[in-house]
């Protein structure tokens, strides 16, 4: 649906590198990485040995459950805060993101280190106890989950459905898939470099992004634009350029802009052999013929974030709007030469004028989320 | 625009016709095996949530008249998929952690990966049919079903798509019994093909049911006449004039399949000419909240 034109209120974010939004956008702009030794996983079980976690375990090596669950109540309190709501959503829906939800709190279940029940695998109930939220929804929509979330909760405001929606997203590494993902790389990986071509993989992070986002007119953050959704129906786990390309034309039409119109580019670059090559390649044809947005992925500081990170990048995107600066991405050196002509931020943060940014995330199966936002006047 | 009931499929050892959904009694189970529907060939490494899904999917998709083989008869992009299931891939999770502890990770089998992700059956799904619309996975707890429909309803109505899939379901195994503590679990999947009923008749597919109102709240509302779709574990008398129906008694627990096989049972009701409403209500006091959806005879055909 073309006309998308909502106000984001308020933002929230907890990181590796940081433990509110602007914690975590002044850390990228500093270039600052979440990188380091494993901490709540035994370190001897995995080729990689490292990952972008946040360090809020009780003691090295012991893990325990619900961190993810902490994570989102503190971005979305934070969001609420900043957009001068109430923590009372008993009349506001809440749209949550995740690829993993509380799944790391099964593996321990499953090893016998703590105790779980089928209501703790979502987060509706925590929700509930700390917002009195009801019509609360998790999603599980592998990495673009966020912001698949966003582009529900932008319907739900264009049905008139709802006046506000809190959008968020949460994720936390699981043994299973650090480990799964650690299995299939060709080599171990050691950092995330996105669109470099000395990348070896993906590394997870744990985080958690909110927003509040509302019809009503007023005070505003940024304003989102348009959401695309769509799926390749290709591959269980290989993303396919055209999938990618039609959503980012998709959101460029839900917007009413040209690519020529895009300042800055938030992209998925997961640092994985597949996703940066076929997001590159993607790219490349839909800003053919155009100067093209300066391109950057904080991926490269806070790790793969999974299913939160469309909505991470997202409240990077709105305080990159309203200041000028973008941070850069950490450890790309050499580009792939399907990137050739993307206009990386690199080496230190960069200062521009910003008015449009695309927000990127892609999934396993295929799943493409792009959003648009647009800085407020 | 309102958005109605196409088509209806059913899959597993103790469904398949969705007139025995308003039998009553523990349904009767028979051998079931997915390839018999979707056919042998990329089945292998699918996991047992995956396979049902396809097979369910096919029926459905099959019933609504959108299915040639193995793709649709419509733009592949204006159908959207939205699963539900909170237990699918539970097992597949906690025996890759149970591998590394004991092996380390070289004991991963590479084939598992897809299947550590919770969105695999929707994804899967997609691929399999050539589905290229919104792809949704729901995860939502004892109302999830009921909310893949309501997702799918405001996917059609915001316009994204024309037509949207709807799975629910889940698995027995050794990890969700151990989880869930129930006693009899429903091993299946039910799907439903929802779309405008404008776009039914145009192209002259008949309507089943018309999806009404949704909502997800701390109490459930109170039915009204008609059948009444109660969630599990419910102990509540039916006022007069309403018919309870009970599935988990039926079929097992059902958690993120409940919903849709509400819906279908709604569905296959309201079309059989039993009444004109039903009112399916998944979650109840031990959860999180409860979402109530309204069903109701379509209107005539215009």
């Amino acid at each position: 649906m073309t006309g998308t034109d909502w106000a984001i209120r308020g933002t929230g974010a907890v990181a590796s590198v940081g433990g509110t939004a602007p914690a975590v956008f002044e850390a990228l702009c500093a270039g600052r990485t979440g990188l380091a030794p494993l901490r709540g996983f035994d370190p001897t079980r995995f080729r990689a040995r490292h990952a972008y976690e946040i360090d809020d375990r009780p003691g090295p090596g012991v893990d325990v459950t619900g961190r993810a669950t902490t994570w989102l109540i503190a971005a979305i309190a934070e969001a609420l805060a900043e957009a001068g709501l109430s923590e009372d959503l008993a009349d506001v829906p809440v749209l949550i993101g995740t690829g993993l939800r509380e799944l790391r709190s099964a593996e321990l279940w499953a090893r016998k280190e703590a105790e779980l029940t089928p209501e703790d695998l979502h987060f509706g109930t925590a929700l509930r106890e700390r917002f009195g939220a009801t019509d609360t929804h998790t999603f599980s929509n592998a990495c673009s989950a966020s912001l698949y979330a966003l582009a529900l909760a932008s319907d739900l405001l264009a049905l008139g459905e709802a006046e506000t929606v809190v959008v968020a997203g949460v994720d936390t590494l699981t043994e299973s898939m650090f480990g799964l993902l650690d299995r299939v790389h060709p080599e171990p990986v050691d950092a995330v470099r996105p669109f470099d071509r000395n990348r070896r993989g993906v590394l997870m992070g744990d985080g958690a992004a909110a927003i509040v986002l509302s019809r009503a007119d007023g005070p505003a953050l940024a304003r989102l634009r348009g959401v695309s959704v769509n799926c390749d129906a290709y591959h269980a786990t290989a993303p396919d350029p055209a999938g990618i390309t039609a959503a980012v034309r998709d959101a460029h039409d839900r917007a009413g802009i040209g690519p020529g119109a895009v300042d800055l580019l938030l992209a998925h670059g997961t640092g994985t052999l597949l996703n940066d090559e076929a997001e590159a390649v993607a790219l490349g044809a839909v800003f053919a013929g155009v100067p093209g947005p300066l391109v950057t992925a904080v991926k490269s500081m806070t790790g793969h974030t999974s299913g939160g990170s469309g909505l991470l990048s997202l409240v990077v995107a709105v305080r990159a709007l309203r200041t000028g600066r973008v941070p850069p991405t950490l450890g790309l050196e050499n580009p792939v030469p399907e990137a050739a002509g993307l206009r990386f931020v690199t080496g230190g943060p960069a200062s521009a004028e910003l008015t449009v940014a695309q927000v990127e995330a892609f999934g396993f199966g295929g799943v493409n989320a792009v959003a648009i936002v647009r800085r407020e006047d | 625009m309102a958005p109605v009931v196409t088509g209806i499929g059913l899959a597993g050892p103790t469904v398949g016709d969705p007139a025995h959904l308003l039998g009553s009694g523990v349904a009767g189970r028979e051998d079931f095996d997915p390839a018999s529907v979707v056919g042998k060939r990329g089945l292998r490494y699918k996991d047992d949530a995956t396979r049902l899904a396809l097979a369910a999917a096919h029926r459905a998709l099959t019933d609504a008249g959108l299915l040639d083989d193995r793709a649709p008869t419509v733009p592949a992009g204006q159908v959207a998929v939205v699963v539900s299931s909170n237990l699918g891939n539970l097992d597949t999770v906690c025996a890759a952690a149970e591998t590394i502890a004991r092996e380390s990770v070289t004991g991963l089998s590479p084939m598992d990966l897809p299947n550590a992700s919770s969105n695999v059956v929707a994804s899967s799904v997609a691929i399999w049919f050539g589905l290229r619309g919104a792809n949704l996975m729901v995860c939502n707890g004892a109302t999830s079903g009921l909310d893949a429909v309501r997702w799918a309803r405001v996917l059609v109505g915001s316009g994204r798509v024309r037509h949207a899939l709807v799975v629910g379901v889940e698995v027995d195994n050794e990890v969700v019994r151990r989880l869930t503590g129930a006693e009899r679990l429903f091993h299946g999947a039910a799907a439903l093909v929802v779309e405008s009923a404008a776009n039914a008749a145009a192209r002259g597919v008949t309507a089943r049911a018309t999806l009404g109102r949704y909502e997800r709240r701390a109490v459930g509302a109170v039915p009204g006449t008609g059948l009444w779709l109660v969630p599990e574990r419910h102990a509540t008398a039916a006022p007069p004039g309403v018919t309870p129906l009970d599935l988990s008694r039926r079929y097992g627990a059902a958690s993120g399949a409940l919903g849709v096989l509400q819906c279908a049972a709604a569905a296959t009701w309201i079309h059989g000419g039993h009444g004109p409403t039903a009112l399916a209500t998944a979650g109840g006091p031990e959860d999180d909240a409860t979402a109530t959806l309204l069903l109701s005879a379509p209107g005539p055909a215009r």
